[in-house]
């Protein structure tokens, strides 16, 4: 009986039945995947408040409204200042008023003529509330509420559906890739096997378990980062896992615990002040970190970039990319006190330099194009940047000559078809396979490339292509790019320059590194072995991939506001208001019912009371005009 | 925060740099993706439990030359058939790069953008190729080299199509030997020497000398040179096999008379007789369904009296590739120009001019009495042929043996040059295989 069974399956498996359904399975895979990226992305877009002002600021004496419009505002006479006020005794950059938990604050930024609130010479932050007048040079300003102003219609091309997809159908769109992957994984090597259950088992979970704590615990509004990032997650390690159980144990791990490096993160940062107090040991402890790497790391592969304790053997490159982010990344009173960034200049130069003492230059190379980005977001000077990258390019000149297989690396390229079994051994390989696969794969665990040196790292990019698809390839990069786009969109919406840089720095650092990944072994750039974002067999890599994810979530406003949804506090009127199940599913400006989206808040002038260790955010920062639906509430009422 | 804002444009440069490297990778995809598939490492095309079953091959007449059995490549029956046909087909390694499996694997395999390699209902579409080999004329004149190596090429100059091809050494594709790469025996035995190699020509090579006397000199009909069988030139000497007396530009041709051509092009000059090589191909790479051959040579830029009369009579450092010598016969035949020869299809409408249509006749004139009045019609059986033979001495080896020629038949538009190593004579040794070749051809 047992026997015919398994006679009836093994003909099954192997008929050329199979083989079309299992190819129509893949082919299909990519589309949902896709779905899944886009739908987030236009989602997440929807979602964001408008640019409208927050509360305004009046000149006492002329009585002219300066809006305000970010949670950070430089003011000062200089054009490029988010207010400017054209008085001559007012510094270029004054003063910076900035949200915070417990309300507004000014704060001065080394100006000529000093900032006075209550007639009192300020020296740090100082809280100002709707009403008090503040002074620089011979202007007075009176902070006010935003008033009804005309809202302006925006018009950005965010999809062809009008509404926001519901979370969690995403999400089941993303265990529906789970469980295509996972049936190939069973069915289409020619024998049934069973183990793919567990890896799926794990994924399936893991990311249900995420959707709930942040959903209904947590009451987060978006979820839009993470499901893209799980559906990432999920298609890395279910191709890994055509090498069999083994090859994909740690890796789960990791993403687990990188899951969970992502929820404490981004809790963390919901603090800032917590934030811009520990940068400097972040600093000092990436420093220690190197240092111990170089005292006692392992040398694989020619770089000294790993250590080893006992079973478990780690990156610690990978992790210091994190603080890297963290120590570049800083608050608009900063940026705007201290303009130079020499410190993190040195801080970057260190980094590199351990690097280079590793002979890990592919990371020093993604470090590098980091701090580009970090250097850039925070000064500004073009000429600054020219200076680096002239200096940058000297120093690979000197790489080039003087570091033997760095030189190869570079003489191989654009050749390797003339040296197939040598220089271009990899780079063949990965080429042939990828053709060979087309546009839909031969099949998870079918591929030849598994069997060439670093086929799930450096080379992941063509096995992904071999197995599933240049199309699923292309999908893959499509979400990894798009971060770049969530991190830009997020820019001037986020709660403070500190997220907006560390949110571009991400996703930068997270393209670029693709970039090297998939461009060295396809032969567009010179061949550099390091790891696809999500893709890539690799504990580290994944764990620091999703640790940089919380970058981009804190960026994003929406994250910190619905912590208390649901809750109001008796005493406290209307401090709060209760989060939206679906903010974004409600269109705008038709609203005049009882409102139901996070903009139609409290009137700010009631600050909170802070208590610490509960984030706070009052809804008022997500509610342009709020007064305007509040007034409209109680005439309701009435 | 308006200015981090706008600064954060630096990630667009980031993403239009991936944008262009991702599509420039695509195009490069595109254009060469059947190019990066058909390669010897492929597991999908050769490892031992690929599913994937190549198209099969047959000769003009439909004999399987190759095909897919069960997974396993098969190839025809005939043992001379696979051994003559080795370079044409290619082997189940793709090691011979020039033949059929190597350049058309691709099509072979069934490989489109779409489904790469996949075994799919529709990979088995469109994959069989028909050559237009006769399979059994090229047993006939692989056997009629006996052990020697070298190389035969026939092809109808009026078409294009190729009907032999051979080259030596070879081996069989179903029991290839265990010390292919140690044995000296099977040295460059992965190159088509038809189509990849060049050897000394000899007194083939006297075609061209002749042909740039015949545009030089307006006289050259009735010009005469006297042979006494050596003949001194700078500080050497240029030997003849006999004593021919004077003699015209044809008689000179039918003995194959080295004293005549070499006095012949000490007149010319070796400008003279340089630029004329080179009109007929000489130096240029000639393409034979998408491979590139290898160029003929010769270069007299430095060459002083003594070298020139030697090159003129093929000696020396000249050096010819068979596929080209065949072109040269096929223009001549076809009044200067010919079709690229092909394998399979209609061919690439490619046509080569080697020569002036007034040279095409005179050479001809002479070529066909050579055969009748020197060579004898009876060796090539019923063919009305025309040709040139040639035995190139050579250092401490037998001479190579050339036959270039072509039929006059208006029914077998046949132009051919075979060159056998180490053979005894032009017209026996590389004589036998051209005539069983054409005697397999029949009519």
């Amino acid at each position: 009986m047992l026997e015919t069974i398994q006679a009836i399956l093994e003909r099954v498996l192997n008929s050329s039945l199979l083989t079309t359904f299992l190819l129509a399975v893949r082919a299909v895979t990519p589309f949902i995947a896709l779905y899944v990226i886009w739908r987030s992305y236009t989602s997440f877009k929807k979602g964001q408040r408008r640019k409208d002002p927050v509360i305004m600021l009046e000149d006492a004496a002329t009585g002219a409204h300066f809006p305000v419009l970010y949670w950070e505002n430089s003011i000062g006479r200089s054009r490029s200042c988010d207010i400017q006020i054209p008085d001559n005794s007012v510094s270029r950059d004054h003063a910076v008023l900035m949200r915070r938990d417990e309300g507004w604050f000014i704060c001065d930024t080394g100006s000529h003529l000093g900032t006075r609130v209550h007639g009192r010479e300020i020296t740090e932050p100082t809280l100002v509330e709707v009403g008090d007048k503040f002074s620089m040079g011979t202007t007075t300003l009176i902070l006010r509420n935003a008033t009804d102003v005309p809202q302006k219609k925006h018009s950005i091309f965010t999809g062809f559906s009008k509404e926001a997809a519901s979370p969690f159908k995403l999400m089941l769109c993303v265990t529906l890739v789970q469980l295509s992957m996972t049936l190939q994984l069973m069915l289409g090597t020619g024998q049934f096997r069973l183990f793919p259950i567990a890896p799926f088992g794990v994924l399936f979970l893991a990311g249900w378990s995420l959707y709930f704590f942040s959903r209904r615990i947590l009451k987060r509004v978006s979820f839009e980062i993470e499901t893209v990032a799980l559906l990432l997650s999920s298609i890395g390690i279910l191709l890994l896992s055509g090498q069999g159980l083994d090859a994909v144990k740690m890796q789960i791990a990791a993403m687990l615990i990188g899951i969970v490096l992502f929820c404490f993160l981004v809790w963390f940062l919901s603090d800032l002040e917590r934030v811009m107090k520990v940068r400097l040991y972040i600093a000092i402890a990436a420093i220690l970190l190197f240092v111990l790497n170089l005292l006692i790391g392992t040398e694989i592969y020619g770089s000294k970039n790993w250590i080893i304790i006992g079973p478990i053997s780690i990156q610690p490159s990978e992790l210091i990319k994190i603080a890297f982010v963290f120590v570049g990344a800083s608050t608009l009173d900063h940026l705007q006190t201290k303009k130079n960034i020499t410190e993190f200049i040195v801080f970057a130069g260190a980094c590199l330099g351990f690097l280079f003492l590793m002979k890990d230059f592919g990371t020093a190379l993604i470090f590098f194009a980091t701090f580009l980005i970090i250097a850039f977001m925070r000064s500004g000077s073009f000429r600054t940047i020219f200076l680096i990258l002239a200096a940058a390019a000297f120093g690979v000149f000197l790489i080039v000559q003087f570091l033997p297989h760095v030189t190869q690396r570079f003489d191989g390229w654009m050749h390797v078809w003339d040296y197939p079994d040598s220089l271009g051994y990899q780079q063949t390989r990965t080429l042939t396979y990828i053709a060979s696969g087309g546009l839909f794969g031969t099949g998870i665990g079918n591929g030849y490339l598994k069997y060439i040196a670093a086929s799930d790292s450096d080379l992941v990019f063509g096995m992904l292509c071999e197995e599933q698809g240049l199309f699923m390839g292309l999908v893959v990069l499509a979400g990894l790019a798009l971060f770049i786009l969530y991190a830009r969109s997020d820019v001037t919406r986020s709660r403070s320059t500190f997220y907006a840089i560390a949110a571009c720095a991400s996703a930068g650092m997270l393209l670029f590194q693709a970039c090297l990944n998939i461009f060295g072994p396809t032969d567009v750039l010179p061949f550099t072995g390091v790891t696809l974002p999500f893709i890539s067999s690799g504990g580290s890599s994944i764990l620091s991939t999703w640790g940089l994810m919380a970058f981009l979530k804190a960026s994003d406003e929406r994250t910190y506001a619905a912590k208390r949804g649901g809750r109001r506090r008796p005493g406290v009127e209307n401090s709060y208001m209760q989060a939206p199940e679906k903010p974004a599913s409600t269109s705008r400006g038709k609203t005049n019912t009882a409102p139901k989206r996070a903009q139609e808040v409290a009137p700010q002038h009631t600050v909170a009371r802070p208590r610490r260790m509960e984030v706070r955010i009052p809804e008022d920062k997500l509610s342009p005009g709020a007064g305007r639906h509040v007034r409209r509430k109680e005439s309701d009422r009435r | 925060m308006k200015t981090t804002g706008f600064r954060s444009f630096v990630l667009y440069i980031l993403l239009a740099a991936f944008l262009g490297g991702l599509g420039y990778f695509l195009v490069m995809l595109v254009v060469n993706g059947e190019n990066w598939v058909a390669q010897p490492y492929n597991g999908y095309i050769y490892a031992e439990d690929s599913t994937l079953s190549a198209g099969t091959i047959t000769d003009r007449d439909g004999m399987i030359l190759a095909k897919t059995v069960d997974g396993k490549r098969t190839y025809a029956e005939s043992e001379s058939v696979r051994r003559s046909l080795l370079h044409t087909v290619g082997d189940s390694s793709g090691y011979i790069g020039t033949a059929v499996q190597a350049v058309h694997r691709s099509r072979l395999i069934g490989y489109n953008l779409l489904t790469g390699l996949n075994d799919t209902i529709f990979s088995g579409l469109g994959t069989d190729i028909r050559l237009t080999i006769d399979a059994d004329a090229n047993a006939a004149a692989f056997d009629a080299f006996g052990v020697r190596d070298g190389s035969a090429f026939l092809y109808n100059y009026e078409t294009g199509e190729v009907l032999v091809k051979i080259s030596a050494p070879t081996y069989d594709p179903m029991n290839v030997p265990e010390d292919l790469s140690e044995n000296e025996a099977y040295e460059g035995v992965f190159l088509d020497h038809t189509l990849s190699s060049s050897y000394t020509p000899g007194s083939i090579f006297k075609l061209i000398t002749a042909a740039a006397a015949m545009e030089a000199f307006p006289d050259w009909n009735t010009r005469t040179y006297t042979c006494e069988e050596t003949c001194t030139v700078g500080d050497g000497q240029v030997t003849c096999l006999d004593y021919h007396g004077e003699l015209t530009l044809e008689q000179a041709l039918g003995h194959s008379c080295n004293i005549y051509f070499a006095k012949l092009a000490l007149d010319l000059g070796a400008d003279t007789l340089q630029k004329k090589a080179k009109e007929m191909g000489f130096g240029e790479a000639f393409q034979f369904d998408s491979v590139s051959t290898y160029a003929s040579s010769i270069d007299l830029s430095n060459a002083d009296d003594l070298t020139l009369a030697w090159s003129a009579v093929g000696q020396a450092d000249v050096l010819a590739n068979p596929y080209h010598m065949a072109l040269l016969m096929g223009a001549i035949a076809n009044g200067g120009s010919t079709p690229e020869p092909y394998l399979m299809g209609s061919g690439t409408g490619t046509k080569y001019a080697l020569t002036d249509s007034t040279t095409a006749a005179a050479l001809h004139t002479m070529m066909r009495n050579n055969v009748a009045n020197y060579y004898g019609d009876g060796m090539f059986g019923g063919y009305t042929l025309c040709a040139k033979t040639g035995t190139a001495e050579l250092d401490n080896q037998k001479p190579n043996c050339w036959i270039v020629g072509f039929s006059d038949d208006p029914a077998a538009p046949y132009a051919f040059a075979v060159c056998v190593q180490e053979g005894d004579s032009g017209l026996y040794t590389a004589g036998q295989v051209i005539a069983a070749a054409l005697n397999a051809l029949g009519t």
